[in-house]
């Protein structure tokens, strides 16, 4: 009965280490799929480079981008120059020209001492405390409000003529000794929303509470329109500044490169080297991995545990009880010495007269009718059980 | 080609030189030295595809012991080949240790054994050998993949023979070696001899005792030289898995078990494993040959998805056992899969033919039916008291009409179905 194990004798091997000519074949497929992924890469780049996005942005034509009141200011001879810097929107501001500032909370103090020097008339939009301490003393923030459409309720010109429109967001109040000339229009009980000065030497300081008026989504809506264009459109030249963060301070020789020694590029390169050999090293495996078909793993007890679950989600009491009494009966029979297709009536004087217990508990025990909830069918197991385990043992 | 870990290593110290002496010339000068160390290394490396590989070992093992494969690698190259290699196996062939360390001397040959301990039963193949040889820097190496089939037929572990030692004892009582001797241990008659006190009277042979001058007994022998066909259904009922293996080798233990006992007993045994078609088959075989025959047949078998083709299967049989044999139907008491196929051609076996079908139960059947105490559980025993009682119907009606019907969990079938055997060979019924 020992193991009939054989042995074989050497058998000799084929390589099977490609030819560089077969390897060159191998690389075309990558490669085509490399190029493949750059073309896709520098298409998808162009398109998406065109897109100019950004809150009160004179390009974006978002939502939240003011292209449609930049396109309106110049159909009516407004010269718009757009500008990032400060020192550059200063150099611009000059006299007879009105100076937009917006998104003013990414202004440096420095930036903002900077456009105190600005000598246009000035329109500030969402202002900063310091923005407004520098560029129009005497007007103080307040309270937030709501936007919401409100009626100018003031003499400024520029609302007058627009009536009802979106403001809100900032207010403001004026002290000192231009609270006697300001302008303040669509006040809400006391604090005003725009807020003009007109300082001696001439110039005009309007200050706005919310960006949401010159916004491409609502200048269509009340006045919004008239407003703002009346605001900004006062002189033949506008500067519409939109900060961006300047990293640089002194605003010379900006960029990380500046900021961080020569020697890190290098390490970089050559760090980057190490990792792509690494990743080289790694990733080179030792032949392929095996495979191999598995066979067919099926419970042969599956079926069954389907049934019990098919009756007990239909609720088939009846024929589970029958399958049960059907069961204890082929066992119960040949005790009490019947053979199948006995009478029931048969089998139950037997069972009773064997165990002692009355026929007719016995009859309704076997024969009875079915349970009527699942309670009573595990109740019927237990009592079948029972009187298997006494008619063995009376 | 691969690279190595110390080649990433010297690159991570050249970083450290680029950041002491920070300048471009430094960094170009760094990596192309690790270049030429890499160009260098390749070209000094032995080669992997002129490296000569050649398998021997075992190739044939019982599910459950080990087996040694050993590769031979010969370098006829002018370098060392030094470096690793994988012995790479399908992963039921359970190789515990696939990667080798690889140190060949030019013109030598060294020896590197895998020992693999399957986990299924079937043919089990080598896949390919891969070599990776560094160079003398060890910053680089070639690589390179050899074929070297090979096959390691695993055979079914034939669990139930430490029952074979008690059915050999039973067979040899009733084979009449030992000093008993009772009338019905055999129908075949052996010859006479003299009365002795304590032989049975009705043995006597009175027509005999008037020939001679003493009373002689008649004495017999349990017949042999029978045929006995053991025939596996190896269709999608063989498939189903009870506890850990699927029914299929709880059959073939039986049928080794059957096959051992009767070759003893002096029958002559003949496999048919079939489905649709015939899986395998051992025909006439001699008693000595006969079990590793049966084991390498049995190997490789696995239960196709099919519903089997019984009608064929009864053509077969009729056609490889010509006289009056023991056909023993090893497959699943199953009753829709019997009463369509094997129900209708069930007489053409039994007029000529002894049947016994030998069927694998599931314990989990029996499990489910005495589930109690709640109603998922009693409702899962109603559905297995409707299958036991579906299969004691089919069963009946088997036996009805002139089969033997044995049925047992994968532990229990082979005895059972080796005492079905004795009994009927002492019934003098084969």
């Amino acid at each position: 009965m020992s193991a009939p194990a054989g042995v074989a004798e050497a058998r000799t091997s084929t390589a099977l280490e490609p030819t560089a000519a077969q390897r060159m074949r191998g690389l075309r497929r990558p490669a085509l799929v490399v190029g493949l992924l750059v073309v896709v890469a520098v298409v998808l780049a162009a398109l998406r480079s065109g897109t100019v996005r950004g809150y009160l942005d004179p390009d974006a034509a978002t939502p939240s981008g003011a292209r449609a009141l930049r396109v309106l200011l110049e159909d009516r001879g407004v010269e718009v120059v757009r500008t990032r810097t400060s020192a550059d929107a200063t150099a611009r501001a000059t006299g007879g020209r009105t100076l937009l500032v917006a998104t003013s909370w990414l202004l440096t103090s420095a930036q903002v001492e900077e456009l105190a020097a600005a000598r246009a008339d000035l329109v500030l939009v969402e202002p900063t405390p310091d923005l407004l301490a520098a560029l129009a003393p005497g007007i103080e923030p307040a309270e937030p409000v709501t936007v919401r459409p409100r009626d100018p309720a003031c003499t400024l010109r520029a609302a007058t003529r627009a009536g009802r429109a979106e403001t809100g967001g900032g207010t403001f109040t004026v002290t000192g000794p231009a609270a006697a000339s300001a302008q303040r229009c669509y006040a809400d009980s006391g604090r005003a929303a725009v807020v003009s000065l007109t300082s001696a030497d001439g110039r005009t300081t309007t200050v706005l509470g919310s960006g949401a008026a010159l916004t491409n989504d609502r200048l269509a809506r009340e006045g919004n329109a008239a407003l703002t264009l009346n605001l900004l459109g006062a002189q033949d030249e506008l500067v519409w500044y939109l900060p961006t963060v300047e990293l640089s301070a002194e605003g010379e020789g900006t960029g990380l490169r500046a900021l961080l020694p020569g020697w890190v590029w290098l390490v970089a390169v050559q760090l980057a080297v190490t990792v792509l050999l690494v990743a080289l090293w790694r990733g080179r495996r030792l032949g392929p991995v095996v495979v191999e078909p598995l066979p067919v793993v099926v419970r042969a007890a599956e079926t069954t545990e389907g049934r019990g679950r098919l009756y007990q989600r239909a609720g088939a009491r009846d024929r589970a009880a029958a399958a049960l009494r059907a069961a204890s009966l082929e066992r119960l029979r040949p005790v009490v010495g019947h053979g199948r297709g006995t009478d029931p009536d048969a089998v139950v004087a037997a069972v009773a007269a064997r165990t002692g217990r009355p026929a007719v508990d016995v009859a309704a025990l076997l024969y009875g009718a079915a349970p009527t909830d699942d309670a009573a069918l595990v109740r019927l197991a237990d009592d079948l059980d029972t009187l298997e385990r006494t008619v063995r043992r009376p | 080609m691969a690279l190595t870990g110390r080649l990433a290593l010297l690159a991570l110290v050249g970083a450290g030189l680029v950041a002491v002496l920070p300048s471009w010339t430094t960094l170009v000068a760094v990596d192309a030295l690790l270049l030429l160390a890499v160009g260098v290394d390749l070209a000094l490396a032995g080669s992997p595809r002129a490296l000569g590989v050649a398998r021997s070992g075992d190739t044939a093992v019982r599910l459950g012991e080990p087996a040694q494969v050993t590769l031979t690698l010969t370098n006829p190259g002018p370098r060392r080949a030094h470096g690793r290699l994988r012995d790479a196996w399908s992963p039921s062939a359970g190789a515990a240790e696939q990667r080798h360390r690889l140190d060949v001397p030019a013109g030598e040959r060294r020896r590197v054994t895998t020992v693999l301990r399957p986990t299924r039963r079937g043919d089990r193949r080598a896949d390919r050998v891969t070599v990776r040889t560094l160079g003398p820097l060890g910053l680089a190496a070639r690589q390179g993949s050899h074929a070297v089939p090979w096959t390691v037929r695993v055979l079914p572990p034939f669990t139930s023979r430490k029952h074979l030692p008690s059915k050999l004892a039973r067979l040899r009582d009733l084979d009449g070696r030992t000093p008993v001797l009772v009338r019905g241990a055999g129908t075949e008659f052996d010859s006479l001899r003299e009365y002795v006190p304590g032989d049975d009277v009705r043995s006597i042979d009175w027509r005999a005792t008037a020939r001679a001058a003493d009373v002689m007994v008649r004495t017999w022998r349990p017949e042999r030289d029978r045929h006995v066909l053991l025939v596996l259904d190896t269709g999608r009922t063989a498939a189903g898995r009870v506890g850990d293996a699927p029914r299929l080798d709880a059959a073939l233990d039986a049928a080794l078990l059957l096959a051992a006992l009767a070759s003893r007993a002096g029958d002559r045994v003949d496999l048919l494993a079939h489905d649709r078609v015939q899986r395998a088959a051992v025909q006439g075989a001699s008693a000595t040959e006969l079990l590793p025959a049966l084991v390498n047949a049995m190997a490789p078998l696995e239960a196709a998805l099919v519903e089997p083709d019984w009608s064929a299967i009864a053509a077969q049989v009729l056609r490889r056992a010509p006289r009056r044999s023991l056909v023993v139907l090893l497959t699943a008491l199953d009753p829709a899969p019997l009463e369509l196929g094997l129900l209708p051609v069930l007489p053409l076996l039994t007029t000529r033919h002894q049947v016994v079908l030998a069927s694998v139960g599931d314990p989990r059947v029996a499990e489910l039916a005495a589930g109690r105490g709640e109603a998922a559980a009693v409702f899962g025993a109603a559905a297995a008291e409707t299958v036991r009682l579906a299969r004691a119907r089919v069963g009946a009606e088997l036996r009805r009409g002139g089969v033997e019907v044995v049925e047992g969990t994968p532990a229990d079938l082979p005895p059972r179905l080796a005492d079905t055997y004795l009994a009927l060979k002492a019934a003098g019924r084969l």
